[in-house]
């Protein structure tokens, strides 16, 4: 299981229009709603928010890794969102999050589960590629990012 | 004099592929009248990763290892059940570390002179080369290594298989 199998274009959102990081992950979520992605976003943002309380995924250099274990969902579900202003995720280093990788999987694909988020673990320690991929436009050009 | 083919490992992730490659490897042990070892490596070194990150926190990283050590075990029963089912004797380890220096390290450690593994995932980006962990496992083992594809034919040849 790759990024590659899960990111298409609908999944991205290029620009994040939220300021704060309850609305931002809120916007993500209907986003992946929109795209079909989901159904319950309120358990989902629920989910979510609980694992936030417990310590930000700001993991600083820009980089947000949202992430939850939920039966809301069948498969596993990756969004990515760009905010090019940045806002405030709490982030470790206290700098603005300005690209987010939301990840949501199912109880029983831990394995699944891992395998994302280590390929996004090792995404986030490529400054030239996070670089890159703040700089894209459209959700067309963030997936062609990950296709190289 | 004994056949070319001695001590056979079949690696299980978790993939429909690997149960493919374990259910090929009964019947070529039964074939070649070779041993045959399953092996499920639990990944902690992503999971370490994964805290050096901040993307986990560690009551989950002790809760994924958790989840994934029962999954092994649920694979490795899984196949021992796809063996006995065919009269064949299989030796299951769970190991947990970095998969490919596991696998090598087993390979070595037991002496094997056949790794199979599942089909590997279709290539669709740079880093898929540098860091599908089997594809480097397939590459440093000291064995031969076979790769098993042909689903339906090898459900085929495992059914038949007296």
């Amino acid at each position: 299981m790759a990024i590659l199998d899960l990111i298409t274009e609908d999944c991205v959102k290029v620009p994040l229009t939220g300021t704060t990081k309850k609305v931002v992950l809120r916007e993500m979520l209907e986003h992946l709603e929109n795209a079909g992605k989901i159904n319950d976003v309120e358990t989902i943002y629920t989910a979510l928010l609980l694992r936030e309380d417990q310590g930000s995924t700001g993991l600083g250099a820009g980089i947000a890794v949202p992430h939850a274990k939920t039966e809301a969902v069948k498969d596993l579900v990756l969004g990515v969102g760009i905010s090019p202003a940045g806002i405030d995720f709490d982030a470790v280093d206290g700098q603005p999050s300005k690209i987010f990788f939301l990840v949501l999987a199912p109880p029983e694909q831990s394995g699944k589960h891992l395998q994302v988020l280590s390929e996004i673990a090792r995404i986030s320690q490529s400054a030239a590629f996070l670089r890159v991929l703040i700089s894209s436009q459209t959700a067309a050009e963030v997936v062609e990012m990950f296709r190289e | 004099m004994a056949g070319p083919i001695e001590k056979m490992m079949v690696y299980l992730d978790g993939t429909e592929e690997s149960i493919v490659a374990a259910e090929y490897a009964v019947c070529l042990a039964k074939g070649c009248g070779a041993s045959l070892t399953a092996l499920y490596v639990v990944n902690t070194r992503a999971l370490n990763d994964l805290v050096r990150s901040r993307i986990f926190i560690e009551s989950e990283e002790r809760e994924y290892k958790s989840d994934l050590e029962e999954d092994a075990q649920r694979y490795l029963n899984h196949v021992q059940d796809l063996a006995r089912k065919k009269g064949l004797a299989i030796q299951t380890i769970k190991s947990s570390g970095a998969i490919n220096t596991e696998i090598k390290h087993k390979v070595e450690e037991l002496d094997i002179d056949l790794l199979l593994i599942g089909e590997l995932s279709r290539i669709q980006s740079r880093r898929d080369e540098f860091y599908n962990e089997v594809e480097r496992a397939m590459r440093s083992v000291s064995c031969s290594v076979m790769i098993v594809k042909n689903e339906d034919r090898v459900w085929s040849l495992y059914e038949s298989l007296v």
